[in-house]
């Protein structure tokens, strides 16, 4: 007896359990309304991407009551290949996703995604020319066909403190020198009038986490100077990688060098962390994409509120010449885009969230989720959302920059939106902004390879020459696998590049 | 003071000894409670104090708010309830399924002695590749499991009784543990192909399943040792007495062996509670459990400290509840009560 | 498959049950002194086992096959679904010998005078341990094949350890790091684990508030604990700022020295693993009989005689039982270096399942696969080593 009432807290564990097991079967099979047509979208947990997507569902809803949306989200980190998994293996659970452009070489050429062109063209509400030039003909477009709808636009800007630079009679940075410079000269000084040093320059170096876009960033100016469609990743002619010259050991030692001026982990800083420093005003100086901008302006986030200001990435008065591998000055033949003599190639990472819609799905659940897609990035609903900060939607329409008002509605000082939205405008409407890599297996470039050997190189764990010789072999060894050719014509593909 | 140093039995410590052991105690105790405090603390901030520096008493050196409690709690309600209660019925379940078919097998591998055949092994791998082989090349999914049968118990009656040698006991147990050493990374993508062709994604049940299996050496191995301790002597007697194995099993063997059976319970609870790769690949919607919302919360603008910190206390309050609710299953004597009948 | 070569390599030693336990020469006798009773044991013999063999069976298979298949093949994403295409053993011929070679095994230079002694020391233990296999007298061809194998495999791997960190220049890979992390973490948790749980067995109050306490750590998710020590850690505002301030190393980051990293991992699992130690040598010490301890200390032994010749025996299979789980687990660390420093410095952190891990997310599967496959080849053989060495051990003490 006595071991029965010992026993009892496990039967009666038991019993609850069982009773809960039995639920399972209950509760797990809930279906949407009946009659409508649904969609489920997936995307990332967070407030970001997603809060924008379920808020205005309902909205969507009551305009059209034949269409019900659902939003699925899985972790960040982990929606490229719980997408590539989900349509590669027939299971297609979801049938529209907001996702990464850059991963479209992955996705086109199975024929996993709907082409848009047709619903575009047809859509006048979508405003279709209102988006930037950038996003509409190089992001959302693959081979000439429209595959997504863009919600958000991406790209790298330098931000620095307005009070900092002004007590200290120091122009925003034009080139990397300048940015350096002004690192070195800030480093070191208290900037949040807390008794502490602070940092010059803030820039994530983490491995497994965007230190392969801001290399990029750097090396841009140096290689990319006849526009979008030269391509900086690749010799269009041949795909031999561009990460073996002087340009790339150029930006391997400016990036290793702007971490003498910055906090003494930054090797462990992810670009969240280096924010969170940033607007809580221990940096001068910072590469990011346009998050900071809406981030300064939340007192729950900020102290430097009105405090800080943007400008186009820096660049080079000295270019890559592709033949020989070799820096040359920037003249009129060498530099066609430059301005006062410095090349500028903003980088457009990642690329931007955006809509696309599965191929596998019928013709009226893909005309449902264009309709919602269209409508989310309609002005109406869009030159809202980008001025959340939540949302983490950036501006990517040329009617979010002509009206200051939203801005300084959503807590921005007039000066602060001018500096803001002129640094976006001018990276913007730069003809010679990068496009992110897209082909086929762009993760294991970008993610593996290249990511890897920037991270050697940061830690000192390999020198500069071999880690363009590592970036160099391994590229080479993906393109190989893959078949040149396909890569190559996958790579002008997403270029623009006419055949 | 005098009652906590006095001296009772043998057993009890002496005036030092005990001190040191209080001090030990404790030292560890705030090693474990340090982390946690930090996290209560972190879900009382906001973002901006937690980036401009460590502080560390709420009230005295920054303003605590309930912003994160009210955001994981009430804003996105619906998103925290629902994984929390597959967390807890995938959990429960699991655990209670994995301890009850492991530990009657734990008590089959001390008590029974087993000696699969060799030949009999290789001949069903052997015939699990032929309906792979078959499958993959295009047969029909009946045709392939029933020919690959037939092909087994003709080869098991004729050829496979020629192979005499056999394994043990250990073999058995070594197989079953050996089976936790891929990494889930190698067994997710087939898992999760599994589950799609029976039609179970996204439910709790592919979850209850896939935990129960993945939990089950574990449950296996921690029993069998608190199984061999238990004294023959007593099966022996009930067995003389009639009882069937199955009786002496539940009111003699599992009764001796509850400190065992609980801390093996919170083992694999823990871990079907915690786990997070093949929770993100079997569930979409609906199934989705704790760990993914917690794993979700460093997104494109970096962890999200104090949203994480409230939802990783939220979590560990059932386990905690739990753990002191059986703390007292694992206490002095059951055992020896038990011997002396 | 893999598992049933272990199943050879352990039937060479004959059957015989329940390895580990005390009870193991009692078993098979008590097993025929009941046969004459337990009349319905040979159908309970079967109900007990079966329904835990064919759930794990159902699930293990399939996933070992495919990925076997993956780890010689590579995936091509076609407009029907998956086009697997097989390459031999390319994958692994990258690992062991080409372009990843440096990253899986790492830098191999010459060896210091250390690593060679490191290097002798093992050879000669192994040698040794084989010879007295020799000796026995169950000696078999397939047994002594299988273990001439295992020993000159192990010998193999200590040498290209010592290569990687006892030399100049050297750096050790992926393997190198999770072997360091296995070692060093289970040799902490143990001794912590067993140290805490005879703590906690004293007769004290606020017993049951320190068991709970203890028990913490593990009940954590992963994740939420790598999260919590990348906090934790944090040079600019983690809550040991200030400490690091009053010790003069305002410019110090453990994360950009690699040991510093490594112990900052470490640490993470240490705090997080010492309660499965802990609790389970805790049960195993409840269950132990009071009764002995207490007349033997009545009979004037003292409590270090007592815990080195009564506890301890005692606590032998529970020891091996709980190393070995762990052991097996810990080889699979991921969440900790996955989060707390990606892997970084460079490549200092990075453990095995990791590196598989971020070939698996840019979907290389086939890489992936192979390096689980090396992963399961390192651990069985660890594993069965030290079931075999240490099993032998545990059944001349008992």
């Amino acid at each position: 007896m006595r071991n029965g009432t010992r026993l009892g807290g496990l039967t009666w564990l038991a019993a609850v359990v069982t009773v809960a097991t039995a639920c399972t079967g209950l509760s797990s099979s809930g279906s949407p309304g009946s009659g409508a047509i649904s969609v489920n979208i997936l995307t990332f947990t967070g407030p970001q991407i997603a809060e924008p997507l379920q808020r205005r569902a309902p909205d969507f809803r009551t305009a059209n009551p034949n269409i019900s949306i659902s939003v699925t989200t899985v972790p960040f980190s982990d929606l490229y290949q719980k997408i590539l998994t989900d349509v590669s293996t027939g299971t297609n659970s979801y049938q529209a996703f907001v996702f990464d452009p850059q991963w479209m070489g992955d996705f086109v050429g199975p024929g996993y995604l709907e082409d848009l062109s047709t619903r575009v063209k047809a859509d006048a509400s979508l405003k279709w020319d209102d988006i930037g030039a950038f996003f509409r003909d190089f992001s959302a477009t693959y081979q000439g066909k429209v595959y997504t709808i863009p919600l958000d636009g991406d790209f790298h800007m330098v931000y620095y403190r307005t009070d900092i630079l002004a007590k200290d009679g120091l122009k925003p940075p034009e080139t990397w020198d300048d940015y350096l410079a002004i690192a070195q000269k800030e480093q070191g000084q208290d900037l949040n009038g807390d008794g502490q040093g602070d940092y010059g320059s803030c820039i994530s170096k983490k491995r497994n986490a965007q230190a392969y876009w801001f290399i990029t960033s750097i090396a841009g100016g140096f290689i990319q100077t006849d526009g979008t469609n030269q391509g900086a990743f690749f010799n269009t002619a041949d795909m031999k990688p561009l990460v073996q010259n002087e340009a790339f050991a150029a930006a391997l030692d400016i990036y290793k060098k702007t971490g003498q001026f910055g906090p003494p982990n930054e090797i462990n800083l992810d670009v969240g962390d280096t924010r969170g420093l940033f607007t809580s005003g221990r940096c001068a100086l910072s590469m990011d994409w346009g998050d900071i901008g809406t981030l300064a302006i939340d007192p729950t986030t900020s102290k430097v509120k009105d405090k800080v200001g943007a400008v186009i990435l820096p660049g080079s008065k000295m270019v890559l010449d592709r033949s020989t591998g070799k820096l040359v000055p920037c003249d009129a033949t060498t530099c066609k885009n430059a301005v006062n003599g410095i090349n500028h190639a903003p980088f457009a990472s990642f690329g931007g969230w955006s809509g696309a819609i599965n191929g596998k799905v019928s013709t009226a659940v893909k005309d449902a989720a264009f309709k919602f897609l269209s409508y989310m990035s309609a002005p109406e609903q869009s030159n809202v959302d980008v001025t959340i900060g939540k949302t983490g939607f950036n501006p990517y329409r040329t009617s979010q920059f002509s009206d200051t008002k939203l801005w300084v509605k959503a807590g921005m000082s007039e000066q602060a939106a001018k500096d803001y939205l002129g640094a976006i405008q001018a990276s913007l409407q730069s003809p010679n902004m990068i496009l992110d890599l897209r082909i086929p297996k762009t993760q294991q470039y970008q993610q593996v390879v290249l990511d890897k050997a920037v991270a050697q190189f940061l830690a000192g764990e390999i020198d500069r020459d071999t880690a363009m010789k590592q970036i160099y072999d391994g590229w080479e060894a993906i393109t190989n696998a893959e078949g040149r050719d396909k890569q190559l014509s996958a790579y002008k593909a997403s270029l623009g590049v006419q055949r | 003071m005098r009652t906590l140093f006095r001296r009772r039995s043998a057993l009890d410590l002496g005036p030092v000894s005990k001190a040191i052991s209080y001090v030990l105690l404790v030292a560890w105790a705030f090693v474990v409670l340090f982390p946690l405090y930090w996290l209560a603390i972190t879900s009382l901030k906001q973002p901006i104090d937690v980036d401009s520096g460590p502080v560390y008493l709420p009230g005295v050196d920054f303003k605590p708010t309930l912003d994160a409690w009210k955001y994981i709690l009430v804003d996105l309600q619906s998103d925290t309830v629902r994984p929390y209660v597959n967390t807890v019925v995938v959990g429960l379940s699991s655990a209670l399924i994995a301890l009850i078919l492991g530990s009657s097998a734990a008590y089959a591998l001390v008590r029974f002695r087993y000696s699969p055949r060799v030949g009999v092994i290789g001949l069903f791998v052997g015939c699990i590749l032929f309906t792979i082989v078959a499958l993959a090349l295009g047969a029909a999914v009946p045709l392939a499991v029933v020919s690959a049968a037939a092909v087994f118990l003709i080869l098991y009656q004729t050829v496979g009784r020629r192979f005499k040698r056999v394994l043990g006991n250990s073999d058995v147990a070594f197989w079953l543990i050996s089976q936790r050493m891929l990494p889930p990374v190698a067994v997710v993508i087939p898992i999760y192909v599994l589950f799609q062709r029976v039609g179970l994604l996204d439910t709790r049940q592919a979850l209850i399943i896939t935990y129960v299996a993945t939990n089950l050496p574990i449950v296996v191995w921690l029993m069998r040792d608190y199984f061999s301790n238990v004294p023959i002597e007593l099966e022996e007697s009930a067995a003389v007495d009639g009882a069937s194995p199955y009786r002496i099993f539940r009111s003699i063997v599992l009764p001796v062996a509850v400190p065992g059976l609980v801390a093996t319970f919170l083992f694999v609870l823990v871990f079907a509670w915690n786990e997070y790769l093949l929770a993100l690949f079997l569930s979409s919607a609906n199934a989705q459990t704790m760990p993914l919302t917690v794993a979700a919360q460093n997104a494109t603008r970096g962890p999200q400290w104090w949203y994480m910190s409230v939802l990783i206390l939220i979590m560990i309050l059932p386990v905690i509840a739990m753990a002191v609710a059986l703390e007292r299953y694992i206490s002095r004597g059951i055992l020896v009560g038990a011997v002396k009948g | 498959m893999a598992s049933s070569d272990n199943s050879e390599t352990l039937d060479a030693r004959g059957p015989t049950p329940v390895e580990g336990s005390g009870l193991e020469v009692a078993t098979g006798e008590r097993e025929r002194v009941a046969g004459h009773t337990f009349r319905a044991a040979v159908s309970a013999k079967n109900v007990f086992l079966w329904p835990a063999l064919l759930v794990v069976l159902a699930l293990s298979i399939f996933p070992l096959i495919v990925s076997l298949y993956l780890s010689v093949s590579r995936l091509e994403f076609q407009a029907n679904g998956i086009d697997v295409r097989f390459l031999g053993f390319d994958n692994y011929a990258s690992l062991l010998f080409g372009t990843e070679q440096d990253h899986f095994i790492g830098v191999l230079k010459p060896l210091t005078p250390v690593g060679w002694i490191i290097v002798a020391v093992v050879a000669a233990i192994t040698a040794r341990a084989f010879v007295s296999y020799l000796r026995g007298v169950n000696v078999r061809l397939l047994g002594l094949l299988l273990r001439a194998i295992a020993g000159l495999l192990l010998v193999g791997l200590v040498w290209l350890f010592a290569q990687t960190l006892f030399a100049q220049g050297g750096r050790p890979g992926t393997l190198f790091v999770t072997l360091v992390y296995v070692f060093v973490g289970i040799a902490v948790q143990y001794l912590l684990g067993l140290g805490l749980a005879v703590l906690a067995t004293q007769r004290l109050r606020g017993q049951r508030f320190f068991r709970v306490v203890f028990l913490l750590p593990m009940t954590i998710t992963p994740v939420g604990v790598a999260y919590m020590f990348r906090m934790l850690t944090d040079t600019g505002k983690g809550p040991f700022v200030p400490l690091f301030d009053l010790a003069g190393l305002q410019n110090f980051a453990w994360v950009n020295d690699p040991w510093g990293a490594r112990i900052a991992v470490m640490i993470g699992d240490i705090w997080q693993w010492t309660p499965f130690m802990f609790i389970v040598l805790l049960a195993a010490l409840e269950g132990q009989d009071q009764e002995i301890t207490e007349a033997a200390l009545v009979d004037g032994a003292n409590r270090r005689q007592v815990f080195r010749h009564i506890t301890l025996p005692a606590l032998l299979p529970v020891t091996t039982t709980v190393i070995l789980i762990r052991m097996i687990e810990a080889f699979k660390i991921i969440d900790l270096p996955n989060i707390l420093t990606n892997g970084g410095p460079g490549t200092a952190t990075e453990s095995l399942t990791l590196e598989a891990f971020f070939d698996w997310r840019t979907l290389n599967l086939g890489r992936s696969a192979a390096l689980a496959y090396m992963l399961l080849i390192v651990v069985t053989l660890i594993a069965t080593a030290y079931v075999n060495l240490v099993r032998r051990r545990v059944t001349a003490t008992a």
